[in-house]
C-alpha cells in the first residue's frame, strides 16, 4: 500500500508542479469564459426589439405608457388590442404575442407562454409605474405608494423551471470537464509509461515493485492531477456563476456536482488504463500518438454527439442510448443526470455496465501493460501482449 | 582480507538453481545453476548474448522464468526480499526530469526506506560519489560520466543486503571505476553476496573471489579464480635437444605443440608433472620448465569459443 501511495505522490508533484499544468489550467479556464460569452450573445441575439403586446379592454389605459417606455428603452411596440383576457391568452399561446395583459392598468395580470423575456418585462414594468404616476399625479405622496405597489403579475402558461438553463450549463459544464481530463491525464498516463520505458528506468522500478502497482500508482497520481484541476475549475466556474446571480437554489447543484466527481472517478480510471496499456505498447514517445488516436476518436465522438444532444435535444432517445454505451456513458450520463430526469434504472444500468465494462478494462490493460512494459524496441504486436509471456 | 564478517544478519547465499527461459523458440536460458556466497564477491562473464542479462533480470523477478527457482539463503526469493537487492541494469535508467536527491529519496523509500533513512542514504552516497552539488539538478542536466554516478548510488541507496550488477564498469572514467570497485569490496566484506557481469576480463580477475562463465545459457565454468587458472594449467618446457613429439608418450599428456621453439605440453588434471620433467632431462639439457597459469582472458576465449576447458 506504501509503494502505491509513493508512486502516486511522485506522479502528483511531477505534474503539478509542471508549467504544463499551470498552463492547462489558464487555457481551459479562457475556453470556457470564452464558450459562456459566445453563448450569452446567442442568446441576446434571439432578442429581436420587438416587443408584441396583447391589451385586454379593460386595461387599455396602459397602452400610450407603453409606447413611452418602449421609446425610453430603444425597443419596438407593437400593442394587439384585445377585447378580454382569452383573446389576448390566445395570442400569446398560438405564438402571435409575447404577452397579453388584462386587469388593472397598475396592476395588470400578464399572461406569457414560458416567460416574460427581460426587453418585454421591463418595458411592462416601467409602462405599470407610468400608469399609477399618471393617475395620481396631484398627491405625490400617494403617487409614490401607488407606484410602489405597481407590479405586473406574470402568469405563464407553460411555467418554466426556472434552473433548467442552469443544468443544462452545468451537464455541458460537466461533460467538456471529464473530457478534457479524460483526454489531457489519460494522455499522459499514457506519455508517463512511455517515458518510463524510453528512459529504462521502469527497469530499476519493477525489481521492487509490481507492474499493476505501478500502474495503479500512475493512474492515481494523474487522476489526483486531473481532480485538482477539475476542483479548481469547477470552484472557478462556480465562483463567476455565482456573482453573476446564475445560481438558483433547487438546480440540483449539490447532487450534480457529486454525480461529475464521481464519472469522473470511473471515467478515468477506465481511459486511463487504456491508454497506459497502449502506451507500454511503443518505446518511443514519437509512436505514443499512433497508438492512442484510435481511442482518442471514440472519446471524441461520444463527447462531440453527447455534447451536442445535451443542449439541443437533451430529452431525447439518441442521447439516453448512447449514454448506456459504457465507454460514453462516463461522458454523457453526468450531463444528463445534471439535467434532470434521468430514470433511475437508466442510471444504475449505466452505472454497473460501466464499472463491469471497466474492471474487465483493468484486467486487459493490467495483461497487456505487465507483458509490454520491459520490452523495448519495436512496438509489441498485440498478439504478443495478449499471450506473449 | 580474506577473512569475511560474518556478524550481520545478512549473511545468505544467492542461489540460482536450474533456471531455464526461452523467448518464444529462441532458448535464452538453459538450467542455470550457481550460487554466490555471503562475502563473496562473483565475477559473471560470458559473451554478449550468452544470458547474463536474462538471469540477473530473473533474479530480480523482472522476468519470469520457465523452469528453475532463484533462492535467498534457502528460501525461494519474494518480493520483500527483492526489495533488499541492489539492482544496476544493463540499459541504465532513471527519471530524466526528477533532480538527483528527490530520485534518489524516492527509489529508497519504494525499497522500504522510511522518508528520514531515505534523506540521510541519498546525502550519504550522493557525498560518496562525489555528486552531492548536483543533487538539486535533474538527471538529464547531468554530464554521463555523473548519471553513472547517480546509477550507482540509486542501486545502493537502500543498504542492499545483496548486490546484482550488470556491466556496472561500463561507461565509467578510471576514477569511478576505482570507487566502484572499493565500493563493492566494501559490500562484499560486509557479508553481502555480490553478483557483477562485465567484459573487463582484468578486473574481474583482480576483484572478484569466483567467477562463471556462462556460454548459450549454462554455466560452463565456475570457480575459485585461481583455481580455475591453476587447474587448467599446462607446462611450457624449453628443451632445445628433444626431438618432436618426444612428450606425447608420457603418461597424463593430452596435447603437446611447439610455440618460439618452447613445447606446450597440455596435462590432464592431476596428473604428475615430475613425469614430464624426467622425460624432458632425458632428452637433453632442459632451460625452462614452467607451468603455465592462463589468464582469465585466455581461459574465457577457451571456454567461449567451445574449446573444452577441462
Amino acid at each position: 500500500m506504501r509503494t502505491i501511495l509513493l508512486i502516486t505522490r511522485r506522479e502528483y508533484l511531477a505534474r503539478v508542479r509542471g508549467r504544463a499544468f499551470v498552463v492547462s489550467t489558464a487555457v481551459i479556464l479562457l475556453i470556457l469564459v470564452g464558450y459562456s460569452l459566445f453563448v450569452g450573445s446567442l442568446s441576446g441575439a434571439g432578442d429581436s426589439g420587438t416587443s408584441r403586446i396583447a391589451v385586454a379592454a379593460e386595461t387599455e389605459a396602459i397602452t400610450p405608457a407603453l409606447r413611452t417606455a418602449a421609446d425610453d428603452q430603444g425597443r419596438i411596440v407593437q400593442v394587439l388590442p384585445v377585447p378580454d383576457a382569452a383573446a389576448g391568452l390566445a395570442l400569446v399561446t398560438s405564438g402571435d404575442a409575447d404577452a397579453s395583459l388584462s386587469g388593472p392598468p397598475t396592476r395588470p395580470r400578464v399572461d406569457v407562454d414560458r416567460s416574460l423575456g427581460g426587453g418585454t418585462g421591463s418595458v411592462v414594468t416601467v409602462a405599470t409605474s407610468l400608469v399609477a404616476q399618471q393617475q395620481l399625479l396631484p398627491d405625490p405622496a400617494a403617487a409614490d405608494a401607488a407606484v410602489a405597489a405597481a407590479e405586473p403579475v406574470v402568469v405563464a402558461a407553460r411555467p418554466e423551471d426556472p434552473a433548467s438553463g442552469l443544468r443544462i450549463g452545468l451537464g455541458a459544464f460537466g461533460a467538456f470537464l471529464l473530457f478534457f481530463s479524460i483526454q489531457t491525464y489519460g494522455a499522459m498516463v499514457a506519455q508517463g509509461v512511455v517515458e518510463e520505458k524510453s528512459s529504462r528506468v521502469v527497469e530499476i522500478v519493477l525489481a521492487t515493485v509490481r507492474p499493476w502497482q505501478l500502474l495503479l500508482g500512475k493512474v492515481l497520481g494523474l487522476g489526483a492531477v486531473g481532480l485538482t484541476q477539475l476542483v479548481i475549475l469547477g470552484g472557478v466556474g462556480l465562483a463567476v456563476a455565482g456573482s453573476a446571480g446564475l445560481l438558483v437554489a433547487g438546480a440540483g447543484l449539490v447532487p450534480t456536482l457529486v454525480s461529475v466527481l464521481v464519472w469522473y472517478l470511473i471515467g478515468f480510471t477506465l481511459y486511463a488504463t487504456v491508454y497506459a496499456a497502449l502506451g507500454s505498447l511503443v518505446s518511443r514517445q514519437e509512436d505514443t500518438q499512433s497508438v492512442l488516436t484510435p481511442v482518442s476518436i471514440v472519446v471524441l465522438i461520444g463527447f462531440v454527439a453527447g455534447f451536442n444532444l445535451i443542449i439541443s435535444a437533451p430529452e431525447s432517445t439518441a442521447l439516453a442510448v448512447l449514454s448506456l454505451v459504457p465507454p460514453w456513458t462516463p461522458l454523457i450520463l453526468p450531463a444528463r443526470i445534471a439535467v434532470g430526469d434521468v430514470p433511475v434504472w437508466q442510471v444504475a444500468l449505466g452505472f454497473v455496465l460501466t464499472l463491469a465494462f471497466t474492471a474487465f478494462v483493468l484486467w486487459l490493460g493490467g495483461r497487456i501493460y505487465a507483458r509490454s512494459v520491459l520490452r523495448t524496441g519495436a512496438r509489441v504486436s498485440w498478439r504478443d501482449a495478449l499471450t506473449g509471456r | 582480507m580474506d577473512s569475511h564478517p560474518t556478524d550481520r544478519d545478512s549473511d545468505q547465499v544467492l542461489e540460482v538453481d536450474g533456471v531455464s527461459k526461452h523467448y518464444g523458440a529462441v532458448r535464452a536460458l538453459q538450467e542455470m545453476t550457481f550460487a554466490v556466497r555471503p562475502g563473496e564477491l562473483f565475477g559473471f562473464v560470458g559473451a554478449n548474448g550468452a544470458g547474463k542479462t536474462t538471469t540477473m533480470r530473473i533474479v530480480l523477478g523482472v522476468l519470469a522464468a520457465d523452469a528453475g527457482e532463484v533462492r535467498l539463503d534457502g528460501r525461494p526469493i519474494d518480493a520483500a526480499r527483492r526489495r533488499r537487492i541492489g539492482y544496476m541494469p544493463e540499459e541504465r535508467g532513471l527519471y530524466p526530469r526528477m533532480a538527483v536527491g528527490e530520485q534518489l529519496r524516492y527509489l529508497a523509500e519504494l525499497h522500504g526506506l522510511s522518508a528520514a533513512e531515505a534523506r540521510a542514504a541519498a546525502t550519504r552516497w550522493t557525498e560518496r560519489l562525489g555528486v552531492a552539488e548536483r543533487v538539486g539538478e535533474e538527471v538529464q542536466k547531468l554530464s554521463l560520466g555523473n548519471q553513472q554516478r547517480v546509477q550507482l548510488a540509486a542501486a545502493l541507496v537502500h543498504e542492499p543486503d545483496v548486490l546484482v550488477l550488470d556491466e556496472p564498469f561500463s561507461g565509467l572514467d578510471p576514477v569511478a571505476v576505482d570507487v566502484m570497485s572499493e565500493v563493492l569490496r566494501e559490500r562484499a566484506d560486509a557479508g553481502a553476496p555480490v553478483v557483477f557481469s562485465s567484459h573487463q576480463l582484468e578486473l574481474v580477475e583482480r576483484l572478484c573471489d569466483r567467477v562463471g562463465i556462462v556460454r548459450d545459457g549454462t554455466m560452463v565454468v565456475e570457480g575459485g579464480v585461481d583455481e580455475l587458472r591453476a587447474g587448467s594449467g599446462s607446462v611450457v618446457v624449453h628443451a632445445p635437444d628433444a626431438p618432436a613429439g618426444w612428450a606425447d608418450a608420457v603418461p597424463g599428456v593430452t596435447a603437446s605443440h611447439l610455440e618460439h621453439g618452447r613445447t606446450v605440453v597440455a596435462l590432464a588434471p592431476d596428473s604428475d608433472d615430475q613425469a614430464l620433467l624426467r622425460a624432458a632431462l632425458a632428452t637433453g639439457p632442459v632451460h625452462e620448465f614452467t607451468r603455465r597459469r592462463p589468464s582469465l582472458a585466455e581461459l574465457f576465449r577457451e571456454t567461449v569459443t567451445g574449446r573444452d576447458a577441462a
